[in-house]
């Protein structure tokens, strides 16, 4: 393979990888062309909130000398990545933790190192402490925001300033920004990717997965940072599977199915051009061999006030010996939640509960009969940063919509680009798998891809 | 902010020793309110005497 037509820092983790290890291409030379281009736009877009670009050429130059030694360690060595604030960096602690103490290296950044990957520095996410920073801007038209709160993954990976990231999704965080900014973003089954390390906001409810600009990169990404983790209690055992190899572009007799009657229920509050290129997109699978079949998950209305209510309760358990400098000078979405989550007493805690054991019975039911799960993922493309408060994204966390339910029961869910808005804003897909199978979302995310090619588009930034 | 409710908030928030941030609970009374009456809703289900949140179990390799 020679090196693509296009700017080094476009190129794909997929790509690099196999120009890294055959040695056409240097480290040193994709994380200097990465570098450059956060040096050329990060000005408008505000992704990174701690630039580490010297260790970065530190490691980018270890990288070099090891695969010139003829120890290639796999598809992440010498590929630049950045992570959201919210992960620990050793020396550089989740500064979202305001209270708490970091842990060093949160276990994902950990297995990211020892897969080789060089660490460009921390991102942006939403509501950060401390005095105010810039708010990351989408690079499709800086007009608009990002999405969050994995705010600075989205920007950071949509305009060539890292090749991948980590970010993480209490009820959306990494899909809504992966969304909006026109990526592919995995929330991986709750304990797939280990929590410690992880600045906790929900800890049944947060889940740390990776961002990219193509399925297979979010594969080779998984295949790094998953696994069992016995720091982390929630940590699940299950097998790792091997999620490149699940891509093949065939998905002649999976069943996908609609959950038309939610679809529905979200309809008065999603703009019909994300219906429309959802639709366009479930008839593409079904063009690629897929059978559709319409399902009903009957207590899925609820689960989003479900997931808001252990949300809530959760976030307060963990800030309340700090609430009293939370509410003094935290952001004010932390602010809300911690009145909102004393609101909520324990009967309300308990009740969320049962219900997501009711949903997530009711979807175990939904799966024997299918192989995942498609609908939209937002209600609309990026809205403009002048129209959006500082708790808007509250009011989309406590009525049904696309994302929150999946936090709830912890299934795996991949979103990706299925086209544009009139004003050239992307629009996601999102499948929803069983629990600890990734490669059938991967599987059908990527074959979706490949047919549509919706990633060659670039935002002119 | 329905009073109910803002005086539930400031008392739970009392007995914690803490107090709201000014201006927060005009700022915030539209999503307290949603979330209030959100939280009903959550309630109306009939989930049934053996409908169970996740368990507590006793053996030592559970988690």
């Amino acid at each position: 393979m020679g090196i693509p037509e296009k700017p080094l820092y476009y190129l794909t983790i997929h790509e690099a990888q196999q120009l890294i290890r055959s040695r056409k291409l240097s480290p040193v030379e994709l994380t200097s062309a990465v570098l450059d281009r956060i040096a050329a736009v990060d000005g408008k877009l505000h992704a990174f909130i701690n630039l580490m670009a010297e260790s970065a050429m530190q490691e980018a130059r270890a990288a070099e000398a090891e695969i010139a030694r003829g120890n290639w360690r796999g598809p992440m060595h010498g590929i630049p990545v950045a992570v959201k604030d919210q992960l620990d960096v050793e020396g550089a602690a989740a500064r979202v933790r305001q209270f708490t103490q970091g842990v060093g290296d949160a276990t994902a950044v950990r297995k990211l190192r020892e897969a080789g990957a060089v660490l460009l520095g921390k991102l942006h996410m939403s509501s950060m402490p401390g005095p105010e920073l810039p708010q990351p801007r989408n690079p499709w038209n800086t007009e608009h925001i990002t999405g969050g709160s994995s705010t600075g993954s989205g920007a950071s990976v949509a305009a060539g300033l890292c090749l991948g990231s980590l970010g993480e999704d209490t009820a959306g965080s990494i899909r809504n920004p992966s969304s909006f900014c026109g990526i592919a973003g995995l929330k991986a089954t709750y304990g797939r990717v280990s929590r410690y390390g992880l600045a906790p906001l929900s800890w049944s409810l947060d889940h740390c997965g990776p961002m990219a600009r193509v399925v297979e990169d979010l594969a080779h990404m998984l295949n790094a940072i998953a696994g069992h983790d016995p720091r982390d209690s929630t940590s699940g055992t299950a097998p790792v599977a091997d999620y490149t190899g699940a891509l093949r572009e065939d998905i002649k007799g999976m069943t996908i199915g609609v959950p038309r009657d939610y679809i529905d229920e979200c309809t008065q509050r999603t703009e019909p051009i994300v219906l429309k290129r959802v639709e366009q997109a479930i008839g593409e699978l079904k063009s690629l061999g897929a059978r559709v079949e319409e399902v009903e998950v009957p207590t899925l209305n609820l689960a989003t006030i479900a997931n808001a209510v252990i949300y809530y309760n959760e976030f307060w358990a963990a800030h309340k010996s700090a609430a009293a400098e939370v509410l003094k000078s935290g952001a004010a979405q932390r602010r809300a939640r911690i009145y909102l989550g004393i609101l909520t007493n324990s009967a309300d805690y308990i009740q969320a509960q049962r219900v997501r054991s009711r949903v997530r019975a009711e979807f175990a039911e939904v799966f024997k009969k299918i192989d995942c799960l498609a609908l939209p993922c937002q209600t609309g493309p990026a809205p403009l940063v002048k129209d959006v408060g500082p708790i808007d994204t509250l009011f989309k966390h406590v009525v049904p919509e696309y994302n929150g339910p999946f936090n709830l029961v912890g299934l795996p869910t991949l979103v990706i680009p299925c086209g544009f808005s009139e004003n050239n804003l992307p629009i996601a897909l999102q499948l929803a798998g069983k629990p600890f199978d990734e490669p059938t979302i991967l599987r059908a995310g990527y074959t979706y891809q490949q047919h549509m090619k919706w990633y060659e588009r670039r935002p002119a930034i | 902010m329905d009073k109910l409710i803002e005086q539930s908030l400031r008392a739970l928030l009392a007995r914690e020793g803490l107090q709201p941030k000014e201006g927060d609970l005009e700022q915030f009374s539209e999503i307290i309110e949603l979330y209030m009456e959100n939280l009903k809703q959550l309630h109306s289900v009939n989930l049934g005497a053996e409908e169970l949140a996740p368990v507590f179990r006793p053996e030592w390799t559970a988690k």
